[in-house]
């Protein structure tokens, strides 16, 4: 096994809050008072990460998912815990760290606001230390992949949200990073502008071998995008593994829709229930762990005639839901 | 009662609802911002006390100059330091970002007069101003030096009416510059010009009668005069008798051109929106 | 590196050719306003504390030129517009670049429309220069950048000590502006004009007595009214270049701060 590109081990982040009073009076109070309450925004999260891997992380809201990023690129110091990315410590070493990743940051843009956007990627190439004939090469590939020639001169802010995000993807990547941080990386963009930003993460992962890791709230980016997935709240991880274990473990029930003949005056099977019965469509639910999908086509087709059927996977979006909501991995 | 003529009061009343509805909410916008209103007050007040330096200096041995004593001139700065919020002597930009931000569109369909709409709001605004910053401003710098007051019920009553007409002239002035924002995106950077003029003409930074005959004659060709030197000269009871009627009668012209300008050039400027859709 | 940065910054500006004339001249009105109406008021006046108006013109001028051309270079430290850029988190993208962030700050801004206000103070200043009745030396000539110099600095660092304060709060950049824009306007008239503890505040805490008030005293052979060691106006470079290290000191424990918390 090669050494992990990332390993992260009993990480901690607190945050001290301080209360703060209201009003001209109260801000005088604040400067002799001190109630803080800490928060514990990361909470000891421990993962490593193969080169090569594309991972998703995901959790709510204030679960310590972009805490977590924050520290992984070296924004932020950790209260206590170890990173080691590409075998530096991202916030002891900045500007080596930092030459070595490649990330966008969801909204914001690393880009020159008043520039067009190829000075902006010129001027990564000096930032960098680019060597202008892996600048050039790289450029041209991601020009053509992203789609970027019909605005390469626009000035960055008269870009539209997806033009900027396929701008922003290709300076992130200039330098030819082994590692690259998404922070949302499709928010705010519409279906198909969504679709080509993954197809472009697949390329990068699959043909240049970049690692990637991703926070989303969209989790067709997850099920498009990612073998593996991390699941965070309140500041630990709740699940790390592959997306199908996810599935099998908390998936819940899977649907059998089948389309019958005719219309019987009951449709019951064993170790299946009926959810919904229109007409001749009969839509079945059953655990996945008790009855396989085989054995149950099996038995309706035994009782009655079938012109078709399809099985139904409950998506990866209700599954995480039921997690959050009814704290499944609380336990653990 | 003739129906006709019943239902257009009724109407007047509702406007007048509206008005004072509008006044209130301007009023109680600008305790949202607390924190820049002290910021704002001790830096009014710590250039108050720079300037109050500087007028010292400058009378040194004398006791009288122009009509003003030292005490005189020494309010003076802190008077005029005390209106810079009331009358927003030094920015107003809401109908300008009201335009940029295409916000103007929603608010043009109110059913009201585009400009009573944001007037109702700056007198609010300028209440509001007026009892934070203007009296805090007076009465801290009553603490540091003595302060010449109004004496005499005329006076008082004098200073109300050129109060009020003082915010007008300046309201009307201000919305005007706004208005350039209708055809030009560099809104901004003509009205900093434009509050730059306006400090060096209205007798803000000294008393006009300081300043030699030719001047004085060429600031009162302008607008800012009555904005703010009238307003100075009143409360100081500099201004007696005819000289005053004139000054307030002068103020009152001021406010009629300005505002039938503003209904003018707003016009035209709504025209252009209308026409090319923003 | 850092001219590249800033040649990006300013081939950005260029795009704003009209606010960039607009601001000429609203910062020749400004001057003119308060040029013009102490040039107006001392026709009556005659002298502010016995100094004539080109000798004032000095003051003014220096303070104007310096405080220009320090708006200029540390524009990235406007505590303002660094205040947003830290709650935007464009100060989180300098964090990822493998760049120092100093250099980084001061390549993020170098605001040309400043040129206004330094070509209006150095007409102050050359006025001054020419008519405040100067007995010129060798040493005198050569004090004279090394003043500007020392009041670039000076206010250089009243910006990044504002700008550090906006990693804890907000709300506080408009004290600071007290003490920037407030100071530009002290300083521009003779110090005995002011009460003693504001003098002392401006000698001893904030002292921007040395940066420009001694060396004028120095430049006019003005005598001393507050009677300091004779080494006074000597002092500007190292008060000037002692505040400026100390601001950025100030500065990278605050950057430190901002990387263990965050917005």
């Amino acid at each position: 096994m090669q050494p992990a590109i990332i390993s992260v081990n009993h990480l901690h982040k607190h945050f001290k809050i301080y209360k703060h009073h209201r009003g001209a009076l109260g801000a005088l109070c604040n400067l002799f008072t001190r109630e803080a309450t800490t928060v514990r925004a990361v909470d000891g999260v421990s993962f490593t990460i193969q080169p090569g891997e594309l991972v998703g992380y995901i959790g709510p809201n204030g679960a310590g998912k972009s805490t977590t990023l924050k520290m992984l690129t070296g924004l932020l110091t950790p209260t206590g815990g170890e990173i080691e990315v590409n075998g530096r410590v991202p916030w002891k070493q900045r500007r080596a760290h930092v030459a070595h990743i490649g990330a966008v940051f969801g909204q914001r843009t690393t880009l020159w606001w008043d520039l067009p956007v190829i000075e902006s990627l010129d001027l990564l190439q000096y930032i960098y230390k680019i060597p202008p004939a892996q600048f050039q090469h790289n450029l041209d590939e991601f020009r053509t992949m992203l789609e970027l020639d019909p605005f390469l001169n626009t000035p960055v802010r008269s870009l539209s949200l997806g033009q900027r995000m396929r701008a922003d993807l290709c300076a992130a990547l200039l330098h030819d990073p082994p590692l690259l941080f998404l922070d949302e990386p499709t928010i705010g963009l519409d279906v198909v502008a969504k679709e080509r930003i993954r197809q472009f993460i697949l390329h990068i992962n699959r043909a240049r071998g970049v690692t990637v890791i991703l926070t989303t709230h969209d989790l067709a980016d997850v099920e498009k995008l990612c073998e593996r997935v991390m699941i965070i709240d309140y500041g630990r991880v709740l699940f790390d593994g592959r997306l199908e274990s996810l599935r099998d473990r908390f998936g819940g029930q899977r649907e059998l829709v089948v389309d019958m003949a005719e219309e019987y005056a009951t449709v019951d099977v064993d170790g299946a229930t009926v959810a919904a019965r229109e007409a001749t469509r009969v839509t079945y639910q059953f655990e996945r762990n008790a009855l396989s999908a085989s054995d149950l086509i099996g038995r309706v087709s035994a009782r009655y005639r079938i012109r078709d059927l399809m099985v139904r996977e409950p998506n990866i979006e209700d599954t995480v839901r039921r997690i959050y909501e009814e704290r499944l991995l609380d336990e653990e | 009662m003739n129906p006709l003529k019943y239902s257009a009061n009724r109407l007047q009343n509702q406007d007048l609802k509206l008005f004072w509805h509008l006044i209130q909410l301007g009023f109680q916008q600008q305790f949202s911002y607390r924190a820049a209103n002290l910021a704002g007050l001790m830096t009014n007040f710590f250039f108050g006390l720079l300037r109050a330096s500087v007028m010292i200096a400058l009378y040194a041995a004398r006791t009288d100059v122009a009509g003003m004593s030292l005490q005189d001139a020494v309010t003076f700065t802190a008077f005029s330091q005390a209106i810079i919020a009331y009358l927003s002597l030094f920015n107003w930009w809401r109908v300008m970002l009201a335009v940029y931000s295409g916000e103007i569109a929603s608010e043009l369909l109110k059913p009201t007069n585009y400009f009573t709409f944001w007037l109702a709001q700056d007198i609010g605004r300028a209440i509001a101003h007026f009892l934070t910053r203007g009296l805090t401003i007076m009465a801290a710098y009553a603490l540091f030096f003595k302060i010449t007051v109004p004496q005499t019920v005329g006076q008082w009553l004098a200073l109300a009416v050129t109060l009020v007409l003082s915010l007008l002239v300046s309201f009307g002035w201000r919305f005007l510059i706004n208005l350039t924002a209708f055809w030009t995106p560099d809104a901004r950077g003509i009205g900093r010009i434009a509050f730059g003029l306006s400090w060096f003409l209205s007798g803000f930074m000294m008393p006009l009668r300081f300043f030699p005959d030719w001047f004085v004659r060429l600031c009162h060709l302008t607008p800012f005069p009555a904005m703010v030197n009238t307003l100075l000269e009143v409360y100081l009871g500099l201004l007696e008798g005819r000289a005053l009627l004139g000054a307030l009668a002068q103020q009152v012209l001021w406010v009629i051109a300005l505002f039938a300008l503003c209904q003018l050039v707003m016009r035209a400027g709504v025209r252009k929106l209308v026409i090319q859709g923003g | 590196m850092y001219r590249r940065l800033v040649g990006a910054n300013m081939r950005g500006q260029m795009q704003y050719r009209v606010a960039f004339l607009l601001d000429l001249v609203g910062t020749g009105i400004g001057t003119a306003a308060a040029f013009g109406t102490l040039a107006l008021i001392l026709q009556r006046f005659e002298n502010i504390a016995g100094w004539t108006l080109a000798e004032i013109a000095l003051l003014y001028g220096l303070v104007e030129t310096a405080f220009g051309l320090m708006d200029m270079i540390f524009s990235g430290f406007d505590p303002g517009t660094f205040g947003q850029q830290v709650r935007r988190g464009t100060f989180d993208q300098m964090l990822l670049r493998p760049l120092g962030l100093t250099l980084q700050v001061f390549g993020s801004d170098f605001a040309l429309r400043r040129l206004a206000r330094i070509f209006q103070g150095a007409a102050v200043l050359g006025y001054a220069l020419i008519a405040a009745g100067i007995r010129w030396t060798l040493l005198k000539v050569l004090f004279i950048p090394v003043v500007l110099a020392s009041l670039v600095c000076f206010f250089g660092a009243l910006f990044i000590v504002g700008a550090t304060i906006t990693f804890w709060t907000v709300e506080s950049i408009e004290v600071v502006n007290i003490f920037t824009y407030g100071g530009v306007e002290m300083m521009s008239y003779p110090m005995e004009v002011y009460h003693p503890w504001l003098r002392r505040f401006f000698t001893f805490i904030i002292p921007g007595i040395f940066v420009n008030y001694y060396p004028a005293l120095y430049l006019l052979d003005r005598p001393d009214p507050l009677h300091m060691p004779a080494f006074a106006p000597l002092l500007a470079p190292v008060v000037g270049g002692g505040m400026l290290l100390a601001a950025l000191a100030f500065w990278n424990f605050g950057i430190r701060y901002y990387q263990s918390t965050g917005t």
